[in-house]
């Protein structure tokens, strides 16, 4: 036989061979241990795509995202050089002009932007003075959530802004969160700013106390009245701008207000938001080790396994003229289309397992990203990668005389 | 019997004898090699007698000073008890182990000098093995089992599966070439053995008690079979069984890995 073909077609036949095998094993012979290696890896990605959708959801958490925007506006950290760093962080100015600019885009139905200062509070009818994040909204008609509390009962509008006199009368109105209001004693009807010693005491009348997944101690207050408390209404500061709307037509009218800040619609969870929380990146950091090794102690154990029970298929492929070389590609190529099978269903699973836990506990404690898929998948390839030693070193020990001659 | 004696082989007709190899073209002719040729063969297997490297390692001497010349077209049939060295002295043949001592020969090729990497292919290229237990991979069709050798040789699929399937006609199984070895018969799988020893056109055949597994109907079905096919081929075949070794046109007797008897 002289027609040795090229290289290529001979590791097309060898992947053709190693996947057909496979294919078969499946369907029509032996299928328990290629289950037991397919299901072992998919329900380690799974559980590896839960932990770092859980952990996704807890960097994009916080009050900073606890509100139902579609579009969220904020200064770009990078963009900006400060004399004294990390003081206080980057706000975005003339926020009151350009969220009513963005307001009047028929595609938007409502921009605020959200300024959040914390003070010290403390009950008109005498009490301690506790320590609650202010958030300061602009409410309309329609009740939005803004760091996890409805607008629904602050009055629509910011009358105290008057186009930017700061001399319209205050609504005076405060929507509590329960752990905001856990801190009084004696649930207060009227808070104010502790130790005023002004002439006209700045005071809030409780409008509401709601119950936050966050559970953080904060309250929503009418914008312009949180810029007089804290003393940023010469410039409009806020926080950011949040857009409720058409999200193409809200990105584009925030970008086109403020072309160096960060447009971001709310969609989806950015997983870089991973990296700037410790613990979130601490957590999956700690499941991607951990999947990494599961994974190939399970593909490494199973695998191994069904390479010792292949050892007279190994031996039959030398008899017939395929060097050690091509034996060894027929495991490896086996052994990392297992664990591609296994990736693709854990990728489902973690789909699955995200939604479940979400509907099981009524809040979204995970969320899943697209870049999931091929995150799950890589780390599947490199765990079969690690494990695909095992199996070669088995293989490359199998004795072709011991076998073909039992 | 009958059928298989007027099927149509064209695929494995070997009319003028000619060999071929990459290693030493060799034309047909007087100065033609032995497809075969064993000079002196010995072979001793080392038997670990402990689990430590200062166990004591007992010997067994498996072939003992074998000589052996082939042509092609020449049925060489070995026989001896269990134990007397026939399937060393087929796996040294084939390159599946390399002799303590003296050099075998395949077409002018001296396996003995060769690595395990060009041994595997020149056993691709020129041998053809079929073993008692007939070695199918149980999990692909008649027809992929016997293009197997030709995945190694990187032939392409079309072509794979052209040859599979001429060849699985050639033996009677072409109504069953998707069926898995396990819903074959033994006759039928040993039958699908000896079209994959063959689908490379090989020079050489060594059959180890190729009905050894077989009744003695289906047996004599597959050697009818082997001998025909095997036409313009050196055949040689291991058997303890004399209506096997009826067919081969040279007998050798071993006993203990030494020639004790060479009959015809």
């Amino acid at each position: 036989m002289s027609d040795d073909g090229d290289r290529r077609g001979r590791f097309a036949g060898l992947v053709g061979l190693a996947l057909t095998r496979l294919w078969k094993q499946a369907t029509r012979t032996t299928s328990g241990r290629l289950v037991a290696t397919v299901a072992g890896v998919a329900l380690t990605v799974a559980l590896l795509l839960l932990v770092t959708g859980i952990a996704l959801a807890l960097a994009g958490g916080g009050i900073e995202t606890a509100d139902d925007a579609d579009v969220r506006i904020g200064p770009t950290e990078e963009t900006v050089v400060a004399s004294v760093d990390g003081v206080e962080g980057v706000r975005l100015g003339e926020t009151n002009e350009h969220a009513a600019g963005i307001r009047s885009d028929p595609d938007v139905d409502h921009a605020s932007p959200v300024l959040v200062e914390s003070a010290r509070l403390e009950p008109s009818d005498g009490g301690e003075s506790r320590t609650v994040l202010l958030v300061g909204v602009v409410p309309d008609d329609e009740p939005r959530t803004v760091a996890g509390l409805s607008t629904a009962r602050l009055e629509p509008g910011d009358p105290h802004y008057a186009d930017g006199a700061y001399e319209g009368p205050r609504a005076e109105e405060i929507v509590l969160s329960e752990t905001a209001a856990e801190r009084f004693e004696g649930d207060p009807e009227r808070l104010v700013r502790a130790s005023d010693r002004s002439d006209r005491e700045i005071g809030f009348d409780v409008a509401a106390v709601e119950a936050t997944d966050e559970g953080h101690p904060v309250a929503l207050v009418h914008l312009s009245e949180l810029q007089s408390l804290a003393g940023t209404e010469r410039d409009g500061l806020a926080d950011r701008l949040l857009v409720w709307g058409n999200s193409d037509a809200a990105t584009a009218a925030g970008e086109d207000r403020y072309p160096d800040a960060t447009v971001q619609q709310t969609t989806a969870t950015n997983p870089a938001a991973l990296f700037d929380d410790e613990l979130a990146f601490a957590t999956s950091l700690i499941a991607l080790v951990v999947g990494i090794g599961i994974c190939a102690s399970f593909i490494t154990t199973t695998v191994g396994m069904t390479v010792e029970e292949d050892r007279r298929v190994l031996a039959v492929l030398e008899a017939i003229g395929f060097p050690a070389y091509s034996r060894l590609a027929v495991v490896g190529i086996s052994t990392l289309a297992t664990t591609l099978a296994g990736a693709v269903l854990g990728v489902g699973l973690g789909w699955l397992g995200i939604l479940a836990v979400n509907r099981l506990v009524e809040a979204t404690i995970a969320v899943a990203h697209p870049l999931f898929v091929p995150y799950a998948i890589g780390i599947a390839l490199v765990a079969g990668l690690l494990a695909v030693p095992y199996p070669l070193v088995v293989a490359a020990r199998t004795t072709v005389l011991d076998e073909v001659g039992r | 019997m009958a059928t298989l004696s007027h099927r149509r082989v064209g695929i494995l007709d070997r009319s003028s004898v000619t060999t071929r190899s990459s290693e030493t073209e060799t034309d047909a002719g007087e100065n033609r090699p032995p497809a075969v040729r064993l000079d002196d063969v010995s072979h001793e297997y080392r038997l670990a007698g402990g689990r430590f490297r200062s166990s004591t390692t007992r010997s067994l001497q498996a072939l003992q000073d074998v000589s052996l010349d082939v042509q092609p077209g020449t049925i060489v049939g070995i026989k001896g008890p269990s134990g007397s060295g026939k399937s060393t002295l087929l796996h040294a043949v084939a390159g599946l182990l390399v002799p303590t001592s003296g050099t075998v020969s395949l077409l002018g090729i001296d396996l003995t000098e060769l690595s395990d990497r060009r041994r595997a292919r020149v056993r691709r290229r020129h041998v053809g093995i079929v073993f008692q237990g007939f070695h199918l991979l149980p999990s692909l069709s008649a027809r992929a089992n016997v293009a197997l050798p030709l995945v190694g040789a990187g032939v392409g699929r079309t072509e794979r599966r052209r040859r599979a399937t001429e060849l699985l006609d050639a033996v009677g199984l072409g109504e069953r070439t998707a069926h898995l070895p396990g819903e074959l018969s033994g006759g039928e799988r040993q039958r699908v053995a000896i079209a994959r020893a063959l689908v490379t056109d090989p020079d050489v055949i060594v059959a180890d008690e190729p009905t050894g597994e077989l009744d003695t109907e289906t047996g004599a079905t597959v050697l009818e079979l082997l001998t025909e096919l095997g036409r313009n081929r050196a055949v040689l075949l291991a058997s303890h069984d004399a209506t096997t070794l009826s067919v081969a046109d040279r007998v050798l007797s071993l006993h203990d890995g030494q020639v004790v008897e060479r009959e015809r």
